[in-house]
């Protein structure tokens, strides 16, 4: 069960780095206009439209995290501790810490894109965006190399 | 009077107040994963580790909520000019300081 949640865990980060990625691009570089490039598509993604699919998959996300952490305390932490890990064991500590901090950041995240035309608002919504994105990309690099390090499954 | 005006000031507490929580351990509740067994305010492990993360996010929610909740009573403009620089500047000093209080994994 707890492998079959990893899984839906992952795929559910993916999906969640894609989207924020996605929107940090668009408002860090907008596209003036649309040229039909890869490049271009990119930039000029309708933000707003991500904004309560994130929200959503970000809760998601840290719920299926919320609810498998148990066996990482059993079985892999316990691991990282016997063969003396301790940077990747302090790595998904901060990784606990910043998803939380991130938890808490969707409700203003969902304020500064409520009004996505208002500019007084534009600095915001762009830092509060990366910052979310950051810790997303954070959060999926350090679960991954976790993983690796205990093996799939194992 | 919009009460939306409060979620920054929400993600604002709730950065400061999850810091705290870690590092004076104010979890509401703890989690026995070895028993799967839940218990009230902070506990010492009983059979294997004891977790408290729940319980900082319990903590942090519902101190962020009352907090959220009396911004409301302060001047709806000052409180926007102030959140929209602090509910970024915040968690970024925040997540800076979890970095500090755990360095000792990265030092061994």
């Amino acid at each position: 069960m707890t492998t079959f949640l990893l899984i839906i865990h992952s795929l559910a980060a993916v999906t969640l780095l894609g989207a924020l990625t996605h929107q940090a691009i668009s408002v860090l570089w907008p596209a003036r206009q649309r040229t039909g490039s890869f490049v271009s598509s990119l930039r000029s993604v309708p933000s707003m439209t991500y904004t309560n699919a994130i929200i959503v998959l970000f809760a998601f996300t840290a719920l299926l995290g919320g609810t498998i952490y148990p066996e990482y305390r059993l079985n892999v932490r316990t691991m990282l501790q016997d063969f003396r890990l301790h940077a990747p064991e302090g790595a998904f500590e901060l990784k606990e810490h910043v998803v939380a901090i991130g938890l808490g950041l969707l409700p203003a995240y969902w304020y500064y894109w409520k009004q996505p035309t208002a500019k007084e608002r534009a600095t915001t919504r762009t830092i509060v965006t990366v910052l979310l994105a950051v810790i997303v990309w954070y959060g999926f690099l350090t679960g991954h190399v976790l993983n690796n390090i205990r093996g799939f499954g194992s | 009077m919009s009460v939306a005006r409060a979620l920054p000031v929400f993600s604002i507490a709730f950065a400061v107040i999850y810091v705290a929580s870690v590092q004076y351990n104010l979890a509401v509740v703890t989690y026995h994963p070895q028993l799967a067994a839940w218990g009230l305010l902070v506990e010492a492990p009983r059979q294997g580790p004891a977790m408290y993360w729940y319980g900082w996010l319990i903590t942090s929610a519902v101190g962020a909520g009352a907090i959220a909740a009396l911004s409301l009573a302060l001047p709806a403009h000052a409180v926007e000019r102030a959140s929209a620089v602090l509910v970024w500047l915040v968690p970024i000093v925040m997540i800076g300081v979890i970095a500090y209080i755990i360095r000792g994994y990265f030092l061994r």
